[in-house]
């Protein structure tokens, strides 16, 4: 984009905008002339990735003004799926959507309106503030499958999730199942760094991964068995006297009881569970304990392990707390939500939402840890140390699969409407057959996003959104941390797209909450938030232009001031939170979701073990398959599968190959690979084919490849605190695709 | 004048193309063109004893630049500052240079016919910028500056330990170092 333009010429402003890609925003200097956007770059000055910027980040161009973007709201007037649209105007379509959904209301009350988000690349809080005020408690996300259980947990036990790694006095991570090396690339270059000073770095993952290359140990364990390996490391710490006798004494209750229940969780109990040895669990166990202070990351694999997820995020919080790790120089800290700006949660209205609403959000009677009673529990022990609450948005959502169930069952009650903000549900949430068959029943579903992707095509109304570039971003973990990034967007929205915060504003205003909206721009609403910390400026631009950043002060150990936010005001190993909730008060074993040892049966028709959703570049989730400088270099679905078992099954490199669960089957091509166990494969996630029919029958080869088709969101499969559902750890097959199916069905 | 040079610290790269990416998205290559690849070498070994690293190449800015010698119209050049390049109005499409180089630099144009490469993208290092592969790394591993600036960070990698060149042995000089 730049070769031909003189970047000097006069006139040109350099915006300080953000990557919009994935969540961690990472900082984009934008050259714009007369609202159009020259040439974009990395920020030098931008904290995390100081000028760095991935695959994804380098195309935002593309992505702006690609041919296949959605520019002007749609209105259906074929039939659903048949890819007949009606161009309208955005207000039109406002009016029409309000009038809908205020009908459905009035028949069926306000929690027959349910909406379906995606990754953390939207304003939430708007949405939720528009879901209070409406009186529907059924907003959800893929929250489950990635941090909000491991959040809630961390919470449960010791008052907040402790998510800021300090790092520059770290001298020992661990990396729990996750690859910054493909899905993190800002952290992993100050991992490498530190690395590079002596620090050591573990990484658990069944894939030999791009981070896994470059770690001190690799402990690649059995998909999904990481509750055994937690609770083999407690036992070794425990037994061997590695603990912090000085903080387990002080600050944390209810060590004896763990001590007595690990007792028998040796890593000679744990080695045939893991697949790792006793000495690789042991030489693990005491390189964490033993190089302090030191952390553990937190990623996705274990919210998306399924059954067991619950237990084994209270067994790696325990790991922490029994080593001291926290709150110290170089541990986890706990930061707590701001004091000084607004959170997204004091922007949610979540009082606006009545006592009975909330009770009948779904899944919220089986599954309590992130809905209503868990977080009502949780907030209300973090109020009265931090003064604030956790955001309800992510920490407090309808169970997804529930949901999905419900439109078809129409139990516990009908679920009518669905409102979908920038996710695609049949290739990103569980179980696809489940979603497909939901989404084609739905009485009303509108879908607001970048492309005509499988799920909007199936939609009554697509709204075009405004995407990298057009959109100003505050960046705070989810609205939970002491400080934030604040960007700036370098244009206006081309064409007749909006923010989704406008989405939800106008939606609001269309049905009733005139006076509920004061900020009419997302830089009003978000100059709102910011205010309260003082700054002399008179804008949210001009905030980004002359600070960009709030850091608050760091306050080590705060707990030795305030206590922690839990009832006894200690870390509570053995936890009351979730007693009260009805859940285990000590991490019980459970084994993987669906494992050799449980389900024989299974194990005899499915020899395999399924590992995916793991993030590989340049994708992330289920975007970006349109853009062609990122899709020539990965152009194909592939699935890892090691030289040895692929010889077995006559297998050979690049062939297409069905990978199929009790649930389905899909196709991904072969790649050998010594980076995994004989008895594991891994796919990718995320699969479709936009360069295909996007309309029914067809919907862009969605069911084809989607990693999504094997996996399990059957009550019994997901996680009893949280309703995570199972992606990992699962039992399938693999056998190669025949020429005659290779136009395959499923 | 300065002489320009790239280390690569194959220790630091993860492998994720995002230097190709950025290459072929500011020079505006055709789908089918890459300046700048990213070969993985692994994971080698058996499961679970492995080994795996990643060798970014691109054009080496040979000091004897096979390709310049080989061009009949004087279309390959090589700058004071070391930088090899090709004035596109002066190529003819002939792929002599393509079969000189021994690094498979070059690639030809199917809409053109021109031979083209990567030049260190040197309309940037004219207004004191450093090329986009450079600055796209978050990895930081690759390093970017004058090698006869002793104070350089350039000089110290090369000058230092496990610094070596793509097929040293055929004289060719490059001037894109390898830390390994």
């Amino acid at each position: 984009m730049s070769k031909n333009i003189d970047l000097e010429q006069e006139g040109i402003e350099v915006k300080k905008s953000a990557c919009y890609f994935c969540h961690q925003n990472c900082g984009v200097l934008a050259y714009v002339k007369d609202g159009k956007v020259l040439d974009i770059e990395g920020d030098p000055e931008f904290p995390t990735n100081q000028g760095g910027l991935c695959c994804r980040g380098n195309i935002a161009l593309d992505h702006l003004d690609h041919p296949a973007r959605i520019n002007y709201p749609l209105k259906r007037v074929g039939k659903r799926g048949e890819g007949k649209w009606e161009q309208i105007p955005w207000d039109q379509a406002i009016q029409e959507i309000g009038v809908k959904i205020s009908k459905i209301r009035d028949e069926f009350g306000a929690e027959a309106v349910a909406t379906a988000g995606g990754t953390q690349r939207t304003d939430d809080w708007a949405r939720r503030r528009f879901m209070n005020q409406f009186g529907s408690p059924n907003g959800f996300h893929n929250s489950h499958l990635c941090w909000i259980p491991t959040f809630m947990v961390e919470t449960a036990i010791y008052g907040w999730c402790p998510f800021e790694l300090d790092m520059g006095n770290s001298r020992c991570l661990v990396l729990w199942g996750q690859n910054p090396g493909a899905a993190g690339m800002p952290e992993m270059h100050h991992i490498s760094a530190l690395q590079a000073k002596g620090m050591k770095v573990i990484v658990i993952d069944p894939r030999f991964s791009e981070t896994a290359a470059k770690a001190d140990l690799w402990l690649p364990l059995r998909p999904g068995s990481d509750l055994a390996l937690a609770l083999a490391w407690i036992n070794v710490i425990i037994y061997d006297g590695l603990f912090d006798q000085e903080f387990v004494a002080n600050s944390c209750e209810g060590f004896g009881e763990l001590a007595d229940h690990v007792e028998e969780f040796t890593p000679e109990w744990a080695a045939p569970l893991t697949w790792l040895t006793p000495e690789q669990i042991r030489e693990g166990a005491y390189m964490y304990a033993m190089n302090k202070p030191g952390n553990i990351q937190w990623g996705t694999s274990v919210d998306q392990i399924g059954k067991p997820a619950g237990s084994t995020m209270h067994a790696r919080a325990i790991l922490r707390a029994i080593t001291g790790n926290l709150d110290v120089p170089g541990a986890d800290l706990l930061t707590g939500p701001s004091p000084d700006f607004i959170t997204d949660e004091e922007m949610e209205a979540n009082d606006q939402l009545s006592e009975l609403q909330k009770t009948k959000q779904i899944g919220s009677e089986r599954f309590k840890l992130v809905t209503w009673p868990g977080y009502s529990r949780i907030a209300e022990e973090t109020r009265k140390v931090w003064g604030k609450a956790p955001t309800a948005e992510w920490m407090c959502e309808a169970h997804p699969p529930s949901v999905f169930r419900a439109i078809l069952t129409e139990k516990p009650y009908p679920v009518k409407a669905l409102l979908v903000n920038a996710t695609n549900p049949i290739n990103s949430y569980g179980e696809t057959k489940l979603v497909m068959e939901a989404l084609q029943a739905v009485d009303f579903m509108v879908t607001c996003d970048y492309w005509m992707t499988p799920t909007a095509s199936l939609s009554d109304y697509v709204l075009p959104v405004a995407g990298a570039l057009e959109r100003p971003t505050i960046t705070s973990t989810y609205g939970c941390s002491d400080f934030l990034l604040a960007s700036q967007r370098a244009i206006q929205p081309m064409y007749e797209r909006r923010n989704d915060y406008n989405f939800w504003r106008d939606l609001g205003m269309a049905v009733g909450q005139k006076d509920q909206w004061p900020w009419e721009t997302v830089e009003d609403a978000y100059y709102h938030r910011i205010a309260p910390l003082g700054y002399d400026v008179s804008s949210y631009d001009e905030f980004v232009d002359r600070y960009r950043f709030h850091f608050p002060e760091r306050e080590y150990s705060k707990y030795e001031r305030q206590g922690f936010a839990t009832p006894s005001g200690k870390v509570e190993l053995y936890s009351t939170v979730l007693k009260d909730l009805g859940y285990p008060p000590l991490p019980p074993y459970i084994g993987p979701t669906e494992n050799e040892v449980d389900h024989p049966v299974l194990a005899k028709e499915f020899p395999l073990v399924l590992t995916t959703g793991g993030g590989f570049m340049p994708y992330h989730h289920s975007e970006h398959f349109q853009i062609k400088d990122l899709r020539f270099l990965k152009h194909e679905p592939y699935m890892d599968i090691n030289p040895a078992t692929a010889a077995e099954l006559s297998i050979e490199e690049g062939d297409w190959v069905w990978i199929e669960t009790k649930r389905g089957r899909i196709k991904q091509k072969a790649n050998l690979t010594q980076g995994i166990h004989p008895r594991v494969v891994y796919t990718q996630r995320g699969w479709w084919y936009p360069e295909r029919e996007i309309n029914m029958p067809e919907l862009g080869g969605c069911l084809e490849s989607n990693a999504n088709i094997l996996t399990s969101s059957a009550d019994e499969d997901c996680d009893p605190y949280s309703g995570a559902w199972a992606n990992r750890g699962l039992l399938c097959k693999v056998y190669k695709v025949e020429a005659s199916d290779l136009k395959g069905e499923n | 004048m300065a002489r320009y040079a790239m280390v690569i610290d194959t220790r630091r790269c993860i492998g994720c193309h995002s230097c190709t990416v950025a290459c072929k998205v500011h020079n505006e290559l055709p789908v089918d063109m890459i300046y700048n690849s990213v070969t993985t070498v692994g994971p080698t070994g058996i499961y679970p004893d492995l080994h795996m690293y990643n060798v970014p190449t691109l054009c080496m800015h040979c000091a004897n630049a096979p390709c310049v010698d080989a061009c009949p119209t004087g279309a390959s050049q090589k700058r004071e500052d070391g930088v090899v390049f090709i004035e596109d109005k002066k190529c003819v499409g002939c792929q002599a240079c393509i079969m000189a180089c021994p690094y498979g630099a070059r690639v030809q144009n199917h809409a053109t016919g021109a031979a083209q490469k990567c030049d260190f993208c040197k309309d940037r290092l004219d207004v004191g910028k450093k090329p986009h592969c450079v600055n796209t790394c978050h990895q930081k591993a690759r390093i970017f500056g004058d090698l006869d600036d002793e104070t350089s960070e350039v000089y110290k990698l090369v000058h230092g330990e496990n610094s070596a060149r793509l097929l040293g042995e055929l004289n060719t000089e490059p001037y894109v170092f390898y830390i390994y």
